[in-house]
């Protein structure tokens, strides 16, 4: 089938090999900044059609994002049940709708699809989409098992010129990319320890009037399909500290409990996970469905400084002996409790020109989700680029999921070898 | 026969949920669903997020045509099919002016002058162009602000409602801030969910105890966000063709089958008060009615009579 993009080809293969080269080396891949100033766009440049697969809560969240981005055409949609298929109809008349996905694969008006299925069903639909030769973008975790998660990296390093961009969405956030390199950049002194949360009040559970599709739908409490808290929410995080750090876990410990939804599923609804990293770090983890309180952040603590980041926020708190950086006296600061939080506002002074409160609600500000699919969308136009989240990424973030998630099934200490995070 | 309970804050008040049914775990499930779909419709919709999708809209639909969401496009059809039938009464476009008298972020002062008058030409549906071919919305002049304060929590509550239907839930109640209220079905061993109409001012008295079952009541009253000034009160629900509160009546409020027409139709009656009885002859059978003037007469249309000469406490009763 002839790819429907043939522009750059050459140079996105390329770089698809050389990144997977250096991640089977075990070298710390750091993904290139695409450019920060894009050219033009091009006179005569099309529209992306994409297809989405999946229209529960999280893809009917990406085709709201996709309206966002006028360059995107939400092309089509496909989801096996009618029920969605018809709220697709009422939110976007102009989407085709598909029980089956594989009839949009056939489609060549389609230039790629986003993958927002169960995860446990990622695979089929991954490596279909790429042997029919579409840019596939497929949420976070890559799969449920690790064979799912490397069958898919494989046919991805395989599908040449063809953009795979894993849903780790924080690796395309401005705010993120900043506080990357803000911390790489030393300015919290010595890493020490890294800890972060997630924590909801609410079931986990869907309903629908239907019992067979209603078990199907509650897919994430069977252990047997689901990732857990950690495979499907912890990924996020857990894969942002690896990021921050600029290691890989070696080993993963974990607990899990059913706290509060005794309800017959078989995956805790409360879970804490400590990551251990090569040089003694370790990442210190919880979420849980059974308390809202103080919902989710991520604090990087170091020798000179702690980072907090939440809300796509972030925050310094310094310690008394730490050097003082020139432009802290100009920074805007927040008060926790007894603590002064410096704020971080990536591109704070073009903001703070603009005469803008960098703290305040940005009239600009979009979502980490949107700058991914923009990334998405922009590698297709202006690119090849290396995505930022590619499928070696995406790979290892699985990986380190899955094995948290073990050890949390297990109650105990598991280790992850560098063979577990290498392709192949 | 399980009964669940769920809360959720949003749209600055608190919504509530009771449902009834066999198995408490799917009663959650679909609650906390359609609190999510009420969540989400305040993103998109919130005139007070600089991010939500109404915001944009707002800051650019003066300069050009702005192409917008179909459920947004489709409320706005839907607001100014409400717009042209209560003659004016209801108006999303009555931002500036709620902006002139304070109301939009205070508790209300008298406006400047100018301000006022500058407020009042942005008003009207007469200055948004809706071109439903390509699915925009232009603004004809600068300054002219769409907001949906007064059907959004009404839009929410109708889509709450669909995702319950969706998920098979046959009996539920679902209330925002105790002013717009939507009843599924019937509680057990009932043939309705009965809400009691807290009269207006002070007290527990109530006006009216409405026996609900598929409908909506909706319930207007400017006493919420008021304020005083040379011996007057004036109250948060303006007259849009006045430019002013309103102060026709001290308490509307409608049965409907969809929340969004409660929402409009109850705030569009608080705003003509005595001459309310154009807009319920116009939705005879499509609307049951209630307003009470300031000077204590009732106007009702198809809304049952008082129950009791005792108190009924001005909460969601079962």
């Amino acid at each position: 089938m002839k790819r429907p993009d043939d522009h750059g080809l050459s140079r996105r293969s390329f770089l698809k090999k050389s990144s997977l080269v250096l991640g089977l080396a075990g070298a710390v891949e750091i993904p290139a900044e695409a450019p920060a100033v894009r050219p033009a766009r091009p006179a005569d440049a099309k529209p992306m059609n994409l297809a989405l697969l999946g229209f529960g809560p999280w893809g009917r969240e990406i085709a709201s994002t996709l309206e966002r981005l006028p360059e995107v055409h939400l092309a089509a949609v496909s989801d096996p049940y009618d029920v969605m298929l018809r709220r697709v109809g009422r939110s976007y008349p102009e989407a085709r709708t598909e029980t089956d996905y594989r009839v949009l694969l056939d489609d060549p008006a389609i230039d790629g699809v986003i993958i927002a299925t169960p995860t446990h069903t990622h695979r089929q639909l991954a490596v279909d989409a790429l042997q029919a030769g579409k840019h596939v973008y497929c949420e976070a975790p890559l799969a449920h098992t690790i064979d799912d998660a490397r069958a898919i990296a494989r046919a991805a390093a395989a599908a040449e010129g063809q953009i795979f961009q894993s849903g780790l969405q924080y690796r395309s956030d401005p705010q993120y990319r900043s506080v990357f390199g803000f911390i790489r950049s030393g300015a919290v002194g010595r890493a020490t320890m890294v800890r972060g949360q997630w924590h909801a009040k609410e079931s986990w559970r869907r309903a629908s009037p239907n019992r067979e599709r209603e078990r199907e739908q509650n897919w994430r409490l069977d252990a047997d399909l689901s990732p857990g808290l950690l495979g499907e929410i912890g990924i996020h995080q857990l894969d942002v500290a690896a990021w921050f750090l600029g290691a890989r876990p070696v080993s993963a410990t974990g607990f899990g409990q059913i706290m509060l939804w005794d309800d017959g599923r078989t995956v805790p609804d409360t879970v804490q996970a400590v990551l251990a990293f090569p040089d003694g770090t370790r990442h210190v983890y919880d979420a849980t469905l059974a308390s809202s309180f103080d919902g989710r952040y991520e604090l990087f603590f170091g020798s000179d400084s702690t980072i907090m980041l939440r809300d796509s926020k972030g925050w310094m708190f310094k310690e008394v002996d730490a050097p003082v950086l020139g432009w802290e006296v100009y920074a805007r600061k927040d008060t926790f409790y007894k603590e002064k939080g410096i704020a971080l506002v990536a591109n704070a002074t073009k903001l703070e020109a603009l005469g803008q409160d960098p703290a305040a609600d940005d009239p600009n500000a979009q979502t980490p989700l949107w700058h991914a699919l923009k990334a998405f969308h922009d590698n297709f136009t202006y690119g090849p680029f290396p995505p930022a989240a590619g499928p070696q990424e995406g790979f290892e973030a699985t990986v380190v999921a899955l094995k948290a998630n073990e050890a949390v099934l297990a109650g105990g200490g598991i280790t992850i070898s560098e063979a577990d995070l290498a392709v192949g | 026969m399980e009964r669940i309970c769920l809360a959720r804050r949003a749209m600055a008040c608190r919504f509530e949920l009771v449902l009834e049914g066999d198995d408490p775990a799917r009663l959650r499930a679909a609650g906390e669903e359609a609190l999510r779909e009420i969540e989400r419709i305040e993103d998109r919709l919130s005139f007070y997020r600089p991010a939500s999708e109404l915001s944009r809209l707002n800051a650019r639909a003066a300069d050009g045509p702005v192409r917008v969401s179909a459920p947004l496009f489709g409320l706005l059809r839907t607001a100014r099919r409400l717009h042209d039938e209560t003659g004016g009464a209801f108006d999303p476009t009555v931002g500036p002016l709620m902006r002139a008298w304070g109301f939009t972020r205070g508790t209300g002062r008298l406006p400047d002058p100018a301000a006022l008058a500058a407020a009042r030409r942005c008003t009207g549906m007469a200055h948004v162009a809706l071109d439903a071919d390509a699915r925009t919305v232009r603004f004809a002049r600068p300054g002219v602000q769409l907001d949906f304060g007064g059907i959004g929590k009404g839009f929410a509550v109708d889509e709450a409602v669909a995702v319950l239907r969706e998920s098979g839930v046959r009996n539920a109640l679902l209330h925002g801030g105790t002013s717009t209220v939507a009843a599924l079905g019937a509680p057990a061993e009932a043939d309705a969910w009965a809400v009691a109409v807290a009269a207006p001012g002070e007290g527990e008295a109530s006006l009216a105890v409405v026996r609900l079952r598929d409908a909506v009541l909706s319930v207007s009253a400017p006493h919420g966000k008021a304020f005083e000034a040379e011996g007057r009160v004036y109250g948060h629900v303006l007259d849009p063709r006045r430019g002013a509160p309103a102060e026709g009546a001290a308490l509307a409020a409608t049965v409907t089958e969809t929340a969004t027409e409660g929402d409009a139709l109850s705030t569009a009656l608080l705003v003509l008060g005595p001459d309310a009885r154009s807009l319920t002859a116009r939705y005879r059978g499509r609307m049951q009615a209630l307003v009470a003037l300031h000077d204590g007469t009732v106007l009702a249309e198809g809304f049952p009579p008082r129950l009791g000469p005792t108190a009924v406490p001005a909460r969601l009763t079962a």
